[in-house]
């Protein structure tokens, strides 16, 4: 799926004309300038150096001021809104570039273009906007396999939009088309029509009945369909449409607020990772600062993940142990190639007086010469080996001052509904495991996998011991109207069974010369399990269960289905993600992506929660 | 007449989708007209599978139904548009790309010639003069992009910071395409002179005698003015013993001691362009790392970081005032002096 975006944005910015392959082509330069959205879509796939490859000189920012450059063509990439198109208006007005390519990241609509044309005409404008095209790109690609609508606004689309009590219909639709239309772009990206499978009775199914109707206007419109018979025969999704599961989160509210231990999903919820982008903090030292100075300040450092990046690919679904062994073997592996570069430097350094030297020379130069060309490789795994052990330590910091390990063995008990040998109210109590937060989450994981509901006495002693930790127990309110809600529902989601073995308490595996200590941290073995969407997917890919079928499949009924697609109205994270990829992994022949309305952590989750349970 | 159509063409194609090079050369030879040759109506786009749609041809309908609206007072104002001029920075960046990309072709041409490894139809003269043609277009275009950047630079002044900084950018790109060039011609020339070796060698294997003064030249011609010099030389010395028969012997040895010491020359030759080159490319590596990594969005957060910490250093400043209660008593005393002033001598 990022081929797709990929070449379609590589497309954009070569004119709308298919990118030609050969480098003897001659340049062309250009501007590009984007507002907000195009920057959060177009930075996680394209870096500044690609881009200065397609010749774009300047990125700007539509809203910024620009001077006028007379003899550029410029192309824009926008969401066509009031204001950004008020802004184009003032730009054709003030004339500042040579030509405009407009491409708007989801459909213009009629009167929106109209508005255009007649600044354009007043501008004496009309020769220069050489074309306008809508480019179906409204969801940001995170990862092959994974997608994530708007990141911008999300504020109008999370699970609080979508589950305030007093929430209007006119909100509700509005929150509606808007992931309808993220979901439209989708499919015309990727060149399918899906079959979709909902469940029945919330916002998902809302969804679903949108899409559908969207899908089968576009579909009947066959002259001017975006579906035509070359982009599906081109596709490699001709022969089999894909199978498109629509979740909604209140299936499952659990896994968002999971401790977890796998590195990438670590990333997330730990530190600040945003667009494949960790941001940490480092704080220069621990001296003491005069009295009287200005506080020093922390500096930020970031670091992309990107796809580029071997060593991410390979363990970003890892349990963080493994990481950490990982990070050490490849630097020492980093460490010998080095020292062989310093002792060619050696060998010719001593050489030079012998007659000899001459015959040598050839050989040591053709050495130094293979030595010298591997050096970019060289540094740029220097670079990635450093990226990844500052990430790794930081997220180690984290796991050692909150006892995250504990957190993780502990929840993974409670869901698998598997003995426990401390009790709930020892972790609560306890001063040094984990932020206030922490305890929330564990105790409303509790909470929502616990069969019954706690007598209140029992009740009672946990708030009186939360409040004491210091947490807000609004989540909880909201929690409780939610149990509620669902009991009458379907059975509460089982979480399948896991166990958990912890491989011993202080683990010595861990080489003295590791940077990686890890004593009291417990190396914990995950043992494969599934989420209830995982499951979900299970099921309907296997034909077994049909909770509701939408968009009837054919008569010939395909027996297999090769792609599928998880979508969780509400909000996702990392977890399910990465739960997914294993399953995908799992059955051989199958790919499954994931893509959620908004990429929350467990903190942002909460923060919702409380919201919900104040009103 | 020709100028005044040069955006003409694209208006009057009513959303057809031509192909790439027709479109790319309607933006740089502006004086060519290319054909405009209306097709029907074609919502949807062509060969490959483009997942957008065009809307160009909905917008130019729109345009000419509000310009009917307008009674088509404004439209001889195009001729405005195309009489504007191209600054001379984009006309040279221009030319200079375009000899970028003829050079790129001859030395693609070069590259398949010098691969070729039979012995027989060797083109040692086409290869030799597209070496020299290669080699001329490459200092020109060096010193024509020294003289874009001097051009640039004296421009800074007038320049807003944008066009500064496309302008830069437009010369930096020049300039590693230039440098990927020659390092592109340095590996083609070094292939050719490993060829040129085997080929040697292969000629000693099958022919008794030392290889003849006439591969001798050839050699010299395609390597540099150090072999040139030194096959001068040796034809000077070659010529001048040449007299006497006796020495015909000595004639022999001193060829071959002159052959060893040429091929000699000729590795360290080799090895010293090689050197070269990696020194280059070394300091190009450490140009180009700094844009490798960044992206789109890093400056915006760095001047957003830096606009927050003055924000915070602002408020500090302004509570520190709004809350220093010795000014407030201050000024409140001086009022009350100030009334009392009046109040007494006016009263």
């Amino acid at each position: 799926m990022v081929e797709d975006t990929h070449t379609a944005l590589k497309r954009m910015l070569n004119f709308n004309a298919p990118p030609l392959k050969n480098t003897a082509a001659e340049p062309v330069w250009k501007v590009l300038i984007y507002d907000r959205f195009g920057q959060d879509i177009i930075s996680p796939l394209l870096s500044v150096k690609e881009l200065r490859d397609m010749g774009i000189t300047l990125h700007l920012l539509l809203h910024s001021d620009r001077d006028p450059i007379p003899d550029v063509p410029a192309i824009y990439f926008v969401m066509p809104t009031e204001e950004n198109i008020d802004r184009i208006c003032q730009d054709l007005r003030n004339q500042l570039y040579e030509s405009y390519y407009l491409n708007f990241i989801s459909a213009i609509s009629r009167s929106k273009l109209e508005d255009i044309a007649s600044a354009a005409l007043a501008a004496n404008a009309v020769n220069l906007v050489t074309k306008v095209f809508d480019q179906y790109l409204n969801f940001i690609t995170l990862e092959d396999d994974m997608f994530v609508l708007c990141n911008q606004n999300k504020e109008q689309i999370s699970y609080h939009a979508i589950n305030k009590p007093d929430i209007m219909d006119t909100e509700m639709e509005g929150i509606m088309d808007t992931i309808v239309d993220g979901l439209f772009c989708y499919f015309v990206t990727l060149g399918a029509v899906p079959i979709i499978r909902c469940p029945r009775g919330n916002a998902a199914e809302m969804v679903a009945v949108k899409l559908d109707k969207k899908l089968r206007e576009n579909l009947r419109d066959a002259r001017n369909s975006l579906f035509t018979g070359d982009t599906m025969g081109a596709g490699q999704f001709s022969f089999q449409r894909p199978l498109f599961v629509l979740a909604d989160r209140n299936l499952d509210l659990a896994t968002p607020l999971h401790h977890t231990w796998t590195y990438q999903a670590l990333i997330h919820d730990v530190l600040d990772l945003y667009l494949n982008r960790v941001s940490l903090e480092e704080s220069p030292g621990s001296e003491a600062s005069p009295a009287g100075a200005r506080p020093k300040k922390k500096s930020k450092k970031s670091y992309d993940l990107t796809a580029a990046d071997k060593f991410w690919q390979k363990h970003k679904g890892s349990p963080f142990p493994e990481v950490a062994e990982s990070v050490q073997e490849e630097l020492d592996t980093y460490r010998a190639q080095e020292d062989e570069v310093k002792r060619l430097k050696s060998i010719m350094g001593l050489e030079g007086e012998d007659d000899g030297a001459i015959s040598m020379l050839s050989d040591n130069t053709a050495k130094l010469t293979s030595a010298v060309s591997s050096l970019p490789e060289l540094l740029e795994k220097k670079r990635l080996i450093d990226l990844h052990t500052n990430v790794a330590t930081a997220v180690l910091d984290h796991i050692k001052s909150r006892k995250l390990d504990v957190y993780f063995e502990y929840e993974e008990k409670l869901m698998s509904k598997s003995t426990m040998d401390k009790s709930l109210l020892d972790i609560i109590s306890d001063p040094d495991a984990g932020t206030p937060e922490d305890k929330m989450r564990l105790f409303l994981i509790y909470y929502i996998t616990s069969q019954q509901p706690p007598s209140e006495g029992d009740l009672e002693q946990y708030k009186k011991a939360l409040i004491d930790a210091g947490c807000d127990l609004s989540p909880l309110n909201y929690i409780k109207q939610w149990k509620a809600f669902t009991k009458m529902a379907a059975a509460p989601a089982n979480y399948g069974n896991s166990g958990v073995k912890p491989m011993g308490l202080f683990s010595r595996v861990m080489n003295t010369g590791s940077q990686f200590v890890m004593e009291g941290v417990k190396n914990l073995v995950l043992k494969q399990h599934n989420l209830p969407v995982t499951r979900i997917l299970d099921n309907l890919m296997d034909m077994k269960s049909n909770p509701v079928s939408f968009i009837p499949p054919p008569q010939t009924l395909q027996t297999f289905l090769l792609l599928a697609i998880v979508f969780v109205v509400g909000g996702g994270n990392y977890i399910e993600y990465q739960n997914l990829v294993d399953y995908a992994k799992a059955k051989q022949g199958k790919r499954v992506m994931y893509g959620c309305s908004e990429l929350f952590s467990a903190t942002q989750f909460m923060k919702q929660l409380s919201q919900l349970g104040q009103k | 007449m020709n100028a005044r159509r040069r955006h003409g063409p694209k208006s009057s194609q009513e959303g057809v989708y031509t192909g790439p090079s027709q479109t790319q050369s309607q933006l740089v030879q502006p004086l060519d007209t290319p054909q405009a040759i209306p097709v029907p109506h074609a919502p949807l786009v062509d060969t490959s599978n483009m997942s957008c749609r065009d809307r160009t041809s909905e917008f130019e309908s729109v345009c000419k139904s509000l310009q009917g609206r307008q009674n088509g007072a404004q439209d001889i104002k195009p001729v405005h548009n195309a009489v504007r001029q191209r600054s001379d920075f984009t006309l040279m960046a221009k030319r200079i790309g375009r000899d970028l990309s003829n050079t790129f072709a001859k030395l693609e041409k070069l590259t398949i010639l010098a691969k070729r490894k039979s012995l027989f139809d060797d083109k040692a003269v086409e290869i030799d003069e597209l070496t020299y043609i290669v080699k001329q277009d490459i200092n020109s275009l060096n010193k024509q992009i020294a003289q874009l950047q001097e051009l640039v630079r004296s421009r800074n002044g007038q320049n807003n910071r944008h066009l500064q900084t496309h302008s830069n950018t437009i010369v930096v790109s020049l300039q590693s395409k230039l440098a990927s060039m020659s390092s592109d011609f340095k590996s083609v020339l070094e292939v050719r002179t490993e060829n040129l070796k085997q080929q040697k060698s292969r000629q000693e294997q099958f022919s008794q005698s030392p290889a003849s003064s006439s591969s001798f030249h050839d050699n010299s011609f395609s390597n540099s003015v150090l072999m040139q010099d030194n096959s001068n030389k040796a034809d000077i010395s070659i010529d001048m013993d040449l007299r006497s028969s006796q020495q015909m012997q000595l004639l022999n040895e001193k060829e071959s001691y002159i052959q060893d010491r040429a091929n000699t020359m000729q590795n360290i030759e080799s090895t010293i362009v090689e050197l070269g080159s990696i020194f280059q490319q070394l300091a190009h590596m450490v140009k180009e790392q700094e844009e490798t990594v960044q992206r789109i969005d890093a400056n915006v957060e760095d001047t957003q970081l830096n606009v927050d910490l003055a924000h915070t250093e602002i408020l500090k400043y302004f509570q520190s005032v709004s809350n220093n209660r010795w000014l407030l008593i201050k000024i409140f005393l001086i009022l009350i002096i100030f009334f009392f002033i009046f109040v007494v001598f006016l009263a």
